[in-house]
């Protein structure tokens, strides 16, 4: 049993144009994958579809052996975490320190427990001057960190991250590589959408290239 | 112009200006019933999209639904259904219940009808009818925005539920601050994106100015006159019926 299984699987946003057709891929949860190809060759999808985000038009997606059609997206957050292609996407809060803290907030955490998380969070991820600031007002590199940071609060075992470098310049590409190994040596799985092949090899060891929908290549390192 | 008629937009607005009247001015229950057939007709015959918009208001309609039970409960007047001495349904409620929904009925037929046109006719229209070009513009601006808003609000509900938290089963107290999150995204975002959008539009030379040509103009056909001939006096009957 593989931790995601994508069986046979079509998928298409509108009726008759399809993203995939029978496409099948199965993925373990130790594994680090890259996931490359051309702009529109439907990797932002496949990471959705994976994440239960979208659910396939045909076939299976199979995570922790379930069927993604009948897990509530909450039950795949709490093991799963996403990182969206735009980071704005996923920001809700007034400030950096609630856009960390809120989770947990609303699952009733003690605050002295939720503040030291996010301190640890915030000094990681290099946020710490900015804890007041609107996370819709920072830089992008900045929201490309906080969104990162949100993802991690939640202690997901699986990651998926879509493009998690743009924005970000050598010396934070650096120190994002260098997280993503902790949390690979700490045994959390991950698969990185990217076009920045040069970060992904450093990390990744499995290496799937996908273009019009289709896996071109499917390489382990 | 739209895409299945050649009628004018502002011929549909005026016709959408009728229904709306009729369906607030008319009380009697058997003049709103047959306003709120003419709508559907005339949605049909324009071939609106009825089916997709029932899908996309399905939630909007069951809280009308609960809106109108809630009105025939706390309506008092002759008892229609009662129990130890206390009357739950009273015929002045139920009266009320059914006009709310015809009346509804009728909003969102007619609103269909505008929807067989684009945004840029439609905002032609209103401009050729002298309404001053930034209001219409905003209008526009406002009409395109729309879809957009929708997909954040999806967007942001995803997002939060991929942070683990199970939205349909939190305690209320948490649910109200959750939303309350759920409206700052909204806000802001969209703030900022009008903000990036009038900027992109002044770098390219854009300023809302009263005078300007345009290249799609409007012009009422034969069929238009008498449809908005047809349509004003039939709301006068209708108007002239319901307070005799």
């Amino acid at each position: 049993m593989h931790y995601i299984e994508i069986r046979d699987v079509d998928f298409e946003y509108e009726k008759g144009k399809s993203v995939f057709q029978n496409l099948s891929l199965n993925i373990d949860k130790n594994e680090t994958i890259a996931l490359m190809g051309p702009n529109g060759s439907g990797k932002t999808t496949l990471g959705k579809l994976m994440a239960g985000i979208l659910k396939p038009t045909k076939g299976q997606v199979n995570v922790f052996s379930r069927d993604t059609r009948g897990i509530p997206l909450h039950e795949i957050g709490l093991r799963i975490g996403y990182l969206f292609q735009n980071p704005e996407k996923q920001f809700f809060a007034n400030t950096v320190y609630d856009e960390l803290g809120f989770v947990m907030k609303i699952k009733g955490y003690d605050e002295e427990y939720i503040k030291e998380k996010v301190e640890e969070k915030l000094e990681l991820f290099q946020l710490k001057g900015l804890v007041n600031h609107s996370p819709f007002l920072l830089s992008q590199g900045e929201k490309q960190r906080l969104a990162i940071a949100a993802v991690l609060m939640n202690e997901p075992e699986y990651l998926i991250l879509d493009e998690p470098t743009t924005g970000l310049d050598k010396k934070r590409k650096d120190m994002l590589l260098n997280l993503l190994f902790m949390l690979k040596n700490q045994g959390i799985g991950m698969t990185i959408i990217s076009h920045d092949r040069r970060f992904v090899e450093r990390i990744c060891s499995r290496f799937i290239y996908i273009s019009r929908g289709e896996i071109q290549y499917d390489e382990r390192a | 112009m739209t895409r299945e008629h050649n009628l004018d937009p502002r011929t549909k607005l005026v016709i959408v200006l009728c229904l709306s009247t009729l369906g607030i001015a008319v009380n009697n229950l058997a003049l709103l019933s047959a306003i709120a057939l003419l709508s559907y007709v005339a949605a049909s015959l324009f071939r609106a999209n009825l089916k997709r918009t029932f899908r996309k208001i399905k939630s909007l309609i069951y809280m009308l639904l609960f809106i109108a039970l809630v009105q025939s409960i706390f309506t008092r007047g002759e008892p229609l259904l009662s129990a130890g001495g206390f009357a739950i349904l009273t015929v002045n409620g139920v009266e009320r219940a059914l006009q709310f929904i015809l009346r509804m009925a009728i909003v969102i037929f007619s609103a269909t009808i505008i929807g067989t046109s684009s945004s840029r006719s439609i905002i032609q229209g209103l401009v050729q009818w002298k309404l001053p070009y930034d209001i219409a513009f905003m209008a526009a601006l406002g009409i395109r925005f729309l879809p957009m808003l929708r997909e954040e609000i999806r967007d942001s509900l995803v997002a939060i539920q991929l942070r683990g938290i199970d939205i349909k089963n939190i305690p209320i107290k948490e649910r109200i601050s959750l939303y309350s999150y759920l409206f700052n995204p909204l806000l802001v975002g969209t703030l900022l994106k009008a903000e990036r959008l009038s900027i992109a539009m002044e770098m390219r030379g854009f300023r809302a100015y009263d005078k300007r040509t345009s290249y799609l103009v409007l012009k009422f056909t034969k069929l238009d006159y008498l449809i908005m001939f047809f349509s004003i006096a039939i709301t006068a009957v209708f108007l002239i019926i319901s307070y005799m």
